[in-house]
């Protein structure tokens, strides 16, 4: 039994830690990236822009500046510091649920990133400074993994997680690999590496595929790969077992739930592959995707928060 | 290791502060007038006397932190901005001995009964009123009354379920009742937070003294508010309202809920049908028992208080009213820790029990009454002047401290409007050690212990010592820069006064 206000908080507190986590990512590869003085650098701190939604028009981008703004900023609702204020915010509003341990981890983190000193360790350090912050998000998700018990609490954590993750990565590939093959794709194997790094993916992606960075493997591993938590398909079978398991608790209706949304997601990415994708490009699936999610996003909405009231009254 | 010499030489009464501490005119917690220990601070004394500066500095850092890990904070409103700051806390424990802690048990329960029978009887047949022991324009016409509550059923008459008094030591060393708290008194996941803090502090000392725990109060608070609705569910929810989490003491409200394990709502998480009220869950509406409420009483219901009030639920306090829900504390507790029936008190007690009261008042002028009125105005550099309806330290005037432009402003608010404002003479509240930039300086004190009543009367032994941190000043509310420390209540009279750290557990509990 959990109140619906409490679960749209901890939804939302996942989809918060998944942005921070992924724009932090996003910056540290940008900034990276910009140290070779090369046009693969200057491709890749594109991508990392076009994926925020940032409209880079190639010339002479200071990338650390936007870098900077992308985890500084608090006015900018989308920064690193404005998600984790908002996670931090949403933990609050449910301190009672969430655990000790995972809060003391979130709270932490919140206030670095909100010290009057950071701005100053951003600039001495700014590597240093993001891979802290995504290790304490890690820090996070582990202390809510271990401490907390997997009930409805968890469950609507890790359906914001895996929500937020599955959009994110597909607004990605679709920066990358959706336009229509007359555009130029990214092939540039210093751009496609950024590319894997932005998903954090480059060291299991290598496992797989060894060495040979293709754009139709990059595609494969972060589209279908059922085994890798980054992967579109991954994140939506999460998505999928989170949301039936909080369903069975709901006496249902006649509606077709969340849950019934996510498994044909689900089984859409399970049965296509990446011939299909070769041959129509990868845009109409990730559109799929994001639309999907958009789609469940609101049927979760519909039977767990703000249903109607008529249809709940006790007999 | 080297021991810190430097402040070891010499060994006066306490070795850091160069024998800088200087206690004044106000009964010291520590230290008799003639400057010898109190035994019961023997233990502790002997702990501090062996810490340099430098380690109690990076203790006190180490408690700081915690705090706002824990984010244990509060919201400072007014000035230029609306901040987040932990609640300042001092290291070095208050320790009442358990004969001094009896007396207090004894008299907080006598208090809060004779309170409890004073609400049930004017929210009655008014019995005391038609005696003519308290004026019945008084509690009638008081802001805080009620006349909704009028021949409301409260099982065990218990209105106030928690009651969190002001309590403070005069300086001949005895406690007095300086204000009741019977609407929704908040501090005491403080109380528990410094407990917890002290521990880790000072743990072998903690040990050796004996000290009453406090840690049971989540589930004794749970057990009073299910012997509210024990009459008539078996297994009654309860729940925790808070205005939510722009709220002040929003942190004590998840606290208390998270340890009870009941859900925290919001006025917004309630629905109430059919004079049922329920909580919009996940999987559908569920019943709602008991509502340990910590919003005021003129928001929890706008259709009967407060129309503009976004924080209750509509048609809540007729739920109630068809005894379908206890709202704890009772809507209209305020009238009885109303500033000016805070003067009737002793006669209230001595109405209903037919007992002294055990815990003496304040002397109180009501400035309603035209010949104390007149002496409260010809002596206002004497007196502690307060307006009845305001709390928190504002709409105060301390007459010794304020200059006579504030006296004759004053004064005319208080002619404009005499019922409105009480006098009492400054009190100097006692003086505790605190550590203060590093040093350890006398501070002033005061006590606001927690006592439960629902089918029984329970006093947490324990309590919230609230300080005033500015050097002289007798204002201890936090919005006005208090802080605040831990309590120690211990078993036993000297129970390890001599001891020298054995580790021997509290002796009885």
């Amino acid at each position: 039994m959990m109140l619906a206000r409490v679960a749209d908080s901890l939804y939302w507190l996942g989809r918060y830690i998944e942005r921070a986590e992924h724009l932090s990512r996003l910056s540290s590869v940008m900034l990276n990236a910009t140290l070779d003085q090369t046009e693969s650098g200057a491709q890749a701190v594109l991508i990392a822009l076009a994926a925020v939604g940032e409209p880079g028009d190639g010339a002479g981008v200071a990338s650390y500046e936007a870098a900077r703004a992308l985890v500084l900023n608090r006015q900018d609702p989308n920064s690193v510091v404005s998600s984790l204020a908002r996670a931090r915010e949403n933990a609050r509003q449910v301190r009672d649920q969430i655990t000790t341990e995972a809060w003391e981890r979130l709270n932490l983190l919140y206030l670095k990133v909100t010290d009057p000193q950071a701005g100053k360790e951003f600039k001495d350090a700014s590597s240093t400074f993001l891979h802290d912050v995504i290790a304490d998000l890690h820090l996070f998700k582990g202390a809510a993994d271990t401490t907390m018990s997997h009930g409805e609490s968890w469950r609507f954590m890790m359906l914001g997680i895996h929500m937020e993750r599955a959009q994110l990565v597909s607004r990605l590939l679709e920066v990358c690999f959706a336009k229509t093959p007359a555009d130029r794709q990214v092939d540039d194997h210093v751009a496609l590496v950024s590319v894997l790094r932005m998903a954090c993916a480059l060291e299991p992606y290598l496992r797989v595929y060894t060495a040979e960075i293709e754009p139709r493997h990059i595609l494969e591993f972060l589209v279908f790969d059922e085994d890798f938590p980054r992967s579109i398909r991954f994140a939506t079978a999460q998505i999928e077992q989170h949301l039936a398991a909080l369903a069975r608790r709901v006496s249902a209706g006649e509606r077709a739930g969340p849950e019934r949304l996510a498994g044909r997601l689900k089984a859409r990415l399970e049965y296509a592959d990446v011939d299909e994708l070769e041959a129509v490009g990868a845009g109409p699936l990730l559109t799929t995707v994001v639309n999907e999610c958009a789609r469940i996003h609101e049927a979760i909405y519909e039977t767990f928060v703000a249903y109607p009231l008529e249809m709940r009254l006790p007999a | 290791m080297a021991a810190k010499t430097q402040t070891l030489e010499g060994a006066p009464t306490l070795p850091m502060t160069e024998a800088a501490y200087l206690p004044g005119v106000a009964y010291d917690e520590m230290f008799t007038p003639q400057g010898d220990v109190r035994r019961h601070y023997d233990p502790l004394h002997a702990r501090m006397s062996t810490l340099g500066a430098e380690e109690l500095a990076g203790r006190q850092r180490t408690l700081e932190r915690s705090f706002l890990l824990q984010g244990i904070t509060f919201t400072v409103y007014g000035a230029e901005n609306t901040t987040e700051r932990i609640i300042p806390t001092d290291l070095f424990p208050r320790i009442i001995p358990a004969a001094e802690w009896s007396k207090i048990e004894a008299g907080l329960t006598q208090r809060l009964q004779a309170l409890n029978l004073f609400l049930a009887d004017i929210y009655g047949d008014q019995q005391i009123l038609m005696d003519g022991v308290v004026p019945r324009e008084l509690v009638l016409g008081a802001p805080s009354y009620r006349r909704e509550m009028q021949h409301l059923y409260v099982p065990h008459k218990a209105y106030a379920n928690v009651c969190g008094s002001d309590l403070i030591r005069q300086q001949n060393g005895e406690f007095a009742v300086l204000e009741d708290n019977l609407r929704v008194p908040s501090g005491v996941s403080y109380m528990l937070a410094n407990r917890d803090a002290a521990k880790r502090t000072f743990p072998g000392t903690y040990r050796a003294a004996g000290v009453r725990p406090v840690e049971r109060y989540p589930d004794l608070l749970l057990s009073t508010l299910k012997s509210m609705a024990a009459g008539w569910r078996a297994e009654p929810q309860v729940v925790v309202l808070t205005p939510g989490v722009y709220n002040s003491a929003y942190y004590e409200h998840a606290y208390l809920a998270r340890l009870m394990g009941v859900p925290l709502v919001e006025g917004r998480d309630l629905v109430v049908h059919e004079n049922m009220v329920h909580m919009r869950t996940t999987t559908g509406l569920r019943r709602v028992d008991v509502i340990y409420r910590r919003v005021d009483d003129d928001f929890i219901d706008p259709l009967t208080f407060r129309r503009d009030s976004s924080l209750g639920a509509a048609g809540l306090f007729n739920a109630y009213r068809a005894g379908n829900v206890v709202i704890c504390n009772a809507p209209g507790t305020g009238v009885a820790d109303d500033k000016a029936v805070y003067a009737y008190v002793p006669d209230i007690i001595r109405y209903y029990l037919d007992q002294d009261p055990i815990l003496p008042n304040i002397e109180t002028f009501l400035c309603r009454e035209p010949r104390q009125l007149q002496h409260v105005l010809g002596n206002l550099d004497k007196y502690v002047v307060k307006a009845v309806g305001a709390s928190g330290g504002y709409g105060m005037l301390v007459g010794p401290h304020a200059s006579q432009k504030e006296r004759d402003d004053f004064a005319k608010a208080i002619k404009a409007d005499p019922e409105n404002y009480i006098a009492q003479p400054t009190i100097q509240l006692s003086t505790a050690p605190c550590l203060i930039d590093g040093r350890i300086e006398p501070r002033h004190v005061d006590l606001r212990p927690f006592i439960l009543s629902g089918e029984k009367t329970i006093v947490t032994p324990g309590a919230l010592t609230r300080v005033a941190l500015k050097r002289g000043s007798l204002v201890v509310n936090s919005s006005q820069g208090g802080g605040s420390k831990d309590t120690w209540v211990l078993a036993e009279e000297n129970g390890h006064a001599h001891g020298n750290g054995v580790g021997q557990g509290s002796a009885r509990s």
